[in-house]
């Protein structure tokens, strides 16, 4: 088995041994299958539409001022996202003057001395990249909101919401907080809605003019966009400093080229090919699935890899590590914990708490989203759950007193990243972060949208810790080894 | 008024909404017996979450009323209880009490207060809790699911939404399913207008020794959210004709549950 394994790795396309790096305008073709090597095994890339000749295609152009392109920090042998040992090497390579560690967003804050590794240092330690949300909040149409709560800065090593440029109080008010790129591939899934209405609200999810569809609602970790053209709008003028309006064309090429890309893992060292077997992983099975499918009894989440359970123990370890992938499934979906004070989750009319498994959110086939706009606060960046994070700013938000509260966190919050509510301006907001994609996690560490998780087993403590779960070492073993499949 | 209810009443048996139809799907949900309505009861109390493991969503609600010392099941509604905060209940008593440890309440309407009280866990203690299955007919199909339109003719409708206490949230399970219904039956019929009224229990009334009243704005956001989810399903907005009002009545929707249904939205079609 090993060897048929090596055998089929080795007539992988050979980017699994040669550099990875995509650079802006580089002018190389995108194969219509590749695949690199990452911590647990081989990420595949499968781009439907073909082999794509990339000169002068927007998302791998330096469109701005900074040099970048989408490439830059959507690289392929990352998930289309980008690890942060990918960040570290890229800085030793370059000495830092990578486009990838431009001052706007890739240090702590462009006012600070660039040359000084220091100065990137939530980039360079935890793989987040500065995100400026305007402040007070403002519609999608850039009108300002009234938010219904006041921000305080309490801690801010990175110093950028105290700047005179680009601080709260400068003459275009911002609040920094510090996010991982998310993966731009997959988007089908990301795009899709499986169903008219948000619970969470009650209401049906808003349409989209120009197009007739539903905003999916799950795009950003603060759902700051509601498509595609205007997430790749928004990463234009921000990530990439492109000048005056995005070029329709540019924008149509872009959208085009990121909704033909899927990946997944496709090989792990202690799996073998994740397509025997009876399973299904690897990134052909997304392009064929549908998106927009509510587990179920009928669609059981990550029943990709039903065929690799087991009811003895083999001895052999191949055969040990797939039936302990089927197990980890099986936790995800059956083991049941108390849920409590989440909101977005209690919040609705499941009650406070609510007994129920990983899936409850996790809710969507083949990416492990949520079927509805996923914004709920699991707690990975407000106190009193948030692990310790000194290096990040810390908020102080009030909410007033005519406005309801967090609905669990109270009328004062703290936290790192207020998340939904610098979209919404609301209360019942904060904290909130956009449940994101799990496919191809092994290829793009650290984890949670601030990167607190290094490793997939931090992601099973934080869970377990959060909620008291008790999962004993064997069901973290599990859901490990699932998540290192996906 | 006697026309209206028994068009609701007639309705009821041919689609899914209102709030017997909720709490009959609630009832059949958790495996319960369908019996005669038994005595209606309102009381404040602090929720106790009891910990049965059946499954998810598996777990108990009791509530005791402090008036008589009888320990209430108070799972069976639409919105379940948020532990640390007091619940007005609202409902008729059964007999049963096998499932959780209290003497279950169906159909039932369970409002969370802004009181804040402590929390309080049980273990299931022998109990074995329900298992969690959602009625076939609250449940509306996928968003891409080819739907036909529903078939002629089309008489003049009223349909009604009940809202929980203080509250303009529309309750997952139970909204969509009638707002999908009005839209669907809207568009097919092309009304003349669309009127929503929406209600509020401004007057107020006096449960476990405590006044309770809401205010009229609660009445103007309800409907408000209603417009808002008519016109987000394809509703014209030109239709549709909002207003609010305090000081509701009691409408006999359903369930019978009297001050429930002052919390509430009309939405009437008309040629």
């Amino acid at each position: 088995m090993r060897r048929a394994l090596w055998l089929c790795v080795l007539l992988m396309p050979l980017e699994l041994l040669a550099g990875t790096w995509w650079t802006a305008d580089s002018g190389q073709a995108f194969p219509a299958r590749v695949s690199y090597a990452d911590a647990s095994g081989v990420i595949t890339l499968l781009a439907t539409g073909g082999e794509l000749d990339t000169r002068g295609h927007p998302f791998f152009s330096s469109l701005g001022k900074n040099g970048r392109a989408c490439i830059t920090c959507h690289q392929p042998a990352d998930g289309m996202s980008l690890s942060l040992a990918t960040i570290q090497e890229r800085w030793q390579a370059t000495a830092g003057h990578d486009p990838l560690f431009a001052a706007i967003d890739g240090s702590n804050c462009p006012s600070l001395p660039q040359q000084d590794s220091s100065s990137h240092s939530l980039l360079l330690n935890h793989g987040l990249f500065r995100i400026a949300r305007p402040w007070p909040p403002r519609t999608p149409d850039g009108a300002p909101l009234q938010p219904e709560f006041s921000i305080e800065v309490l801690h801010d090593p990175s110093g950028c919401n105290a700047d005179r440029e680009f601080g709260l109080t400068s003459a275009r008010p911002m609040i920094s907080v510090f996010r991982r790129p998310r993966p731009a591939t997959n988007l089908k899934y990301v795009t899709a809605y499986g169903y008219t209405f948000e619970p969470k609200d009650g209401l049906p999810l808003p349409l989209d003019p120009r197009t007739g569809l539903r905003y999916s609602g799950n795009l950003l970790a603060d759902q700051r966009a509601r498509t595609l053209d205007e997430q790749a709008v928004d990463a234009m003028s921000t990530h990439l400093q492109v000048q005056g309006t995005a070029n329709a064309e540019q924008l149509r090429r872009i959208v085009a080229f990121e909704s033909q890309l899927y990946s997944a893992q496709s090989v792990d060292w202690r799996a073998g090919l994740l397509n025997e077997q009876g399973a299904q992983g690897g990134p052909d099975a997304l392009a064929q699935a549908k998106p927009g499918v509510l587990k179920s009894s009928r669609n059981p989440q990550w029943a990709e890899f039903a065929g690799w359970a087991r009811e003895d123990s083999p001895a052999d370890a191949q055969q040990a590590f797939r039936a302990s992938v089927a197990r980890g499934a099986a936790v995800f979906r059956d083991r049941t914990f108390l849920i409590s004070d989440s909101a977005g989750l209690n919040s609705m009319n499941f009650g406070n708490p609510t007994r129920d498994s990983c899936n409850f959110c996790h809710n969507a086939t083949r990416s492990g989203m949520d079927i509805a706009p996923g914004q709920v606060d699991l707690g990975t960046t407000n106190e009193p759950f948030a692990d310790p994070a000194p290096d990040m700013p810390l908020f102080k938000l009030t909410c007033r007193s005519q406005f309801a509260p967090q609905p669990f966190l109270g009328r004062v919050v703290l936290t790192h990243d207020p998340g939904f509510a610098l979209t919404t301006g609301k209360c019942v907001d904060i904290g909130k972060i956009t449940i994101q994609s799990m496919r191809g996690l092994a290829a793009r560490p650290p984890y949670f949208s601030n990167g607190s998780a290094a490793t997939l087993r931090a992601v099973i403590d934080y869970y377990d810790r959060r909620y008291k779960i008790g999962y004993s070492e064997q069901e973290k073993q599990d859901l490990t080894n699932l998540m290192s499949v996906l | 008024m006697k026309h209206r209810r028994a068009a609701r009443i007639a309705l009821g048996a041919l689609r899914p909404s209102g709030a017997a139809l909720g709490a009959l799907a609630a009832a059949l949900a958790f495996g319960q017996a369908v019996t005669a309505p038994g005595p209606s009861r309102s009381f404040i109390a602090c929720p106790i979450y009891r910990d049965t493991v059946n499954g998810r969503k598996s777990g108990c609600w009791l509530a005791t009323d402090a008036s008589d010392g009888v320990r209430y099941d108070v799972s069976l509604g639409r919105t379940k209880p948020q532990i640390g905060h007091e619940i007005l209940v609202e409902g008729r008593v059964s007999s049963d009490r096998a499932a959780c440890g209290g003497l279950a309440m169906t159909p039932i309407h369970v409002s969370v207060l802004e009181t804040t009280c402590p929390s309080f866990t049980l273990p299931a203690e022998g109990f074995p809790g329900r298992r969690y299955e959602v009625p076939l007919n609250l449940v509306l199909p996928p968003a891409d699911a080819v739907r036909e339109p529903p078939p002629p003719p089309y008489p003049p409708r009223t349909w009604a939404i009940e809202f929980a206490y203080g509250s303009d949230f529309l309750q997952y399970q139970y909204s969509e399913v009638i707002l999908d219904d009005i839209a669907r039956y809207v568009l097919a019929a092309h009304p003349r207008a669309v009127t929503i009224d929406g209600y509020a229990a401004t007057r107020g009334w006096v449960v476990s020794e405590r006044r309770l009243s809401e205010p009229a704005t609660l009445a103007a956001s309800r409907a408000a959210l209603v417009a808002e989810a008519l016109q987000r399903l394809g509703v014209a907005p030109s239709l549709l004709k909002v207003s609010w009002h305090g000081n509701a009545q009691a409408e006999p929707i359903d369930d019978g549950l009297p001050e429930p249904s002052k919390r509430r939205v009309d939405i009437k079609m008309s040629y």
